[in-house]
């Protein structure tokens, strides 16, 4: 059994790991976008940003710095700023 | 030769590793409902449920009877303790 099969997965995981470290923007169902370094994320979407801000309007609302986020609340996290 | 090791430890902390560093400080967390709590967190679990000591809770109210000014009013209220349910909470982040 190849690790393919064992973990259906995995080419999320290999998706995750290029994107981590990196900027990322995370949309919420409620309309909030939020940009920070990919810490990690989960199984659930939960997500942990380094230096997140909260974007509304096309503009800096919030500097959270280091941030969670709950991962029923997010909508899609896209790769690159 | 044939064992392969599955399932390796990530050396990535994973996201709740950061709430955890953030027990007995203190952490704004954002909840559903425009609602904020600023308190120092006591204990989480993995569904988010927390416990929070000594907490400010802000509720921001947007009055928008005019299309274009937008103005938004904040109550806010004192809790000593706090039990949050998690599916109410958005996001977690420490105070620098």
């Amino acid at each position: 059994m190849d690790s393919e099969t064992q973990n259906p997965r995995s080419g999320m995981g290999d998706f995750i790991e290029s994107i981590r470290d990196t900027t990322v923007m995370v949309k919420l169902y409620s309309g909030a976008v939020y940009y920070g370094e990919l810490q990690n994320i989960d199984g659930y979407m939960n997500v942990s940003l380094n230096e997140c801000r909260e974007i509304r309007n096309g503009k800096v609302v919030r500097n959270w710095g280091e941030a969670f986020i709950r991962g029923n609340n997010v909508s899609y996290i896209g790769a690159g700023s | 030769m044939a064992d392969v090791e599955v399932g390796v430890a990530t050396e990535v902390p994973e996201p709740l590793e950061l709430v955890r560093l953030c027990v007995d400080e203190v952490v704004i967390v954002k909840l559903r409902g425009d609602r904020e709590l600023k308190g120092r967190l006591h204990a989480y679990d993995s569904h988010l449920n927390l416990v929070l000591g000594d907490v400010e809770e802000t509720i921001y109210i947007v009055d928008d009877e005019d299309e274009d000014v937008e103005s938004v009013r904040t109550i806010k209220k004192q809790s000593e303790m706090l039990f949050v349910r998690g599916d109410s909470v958005v996001l977690v982040s420490p105070t620098r």
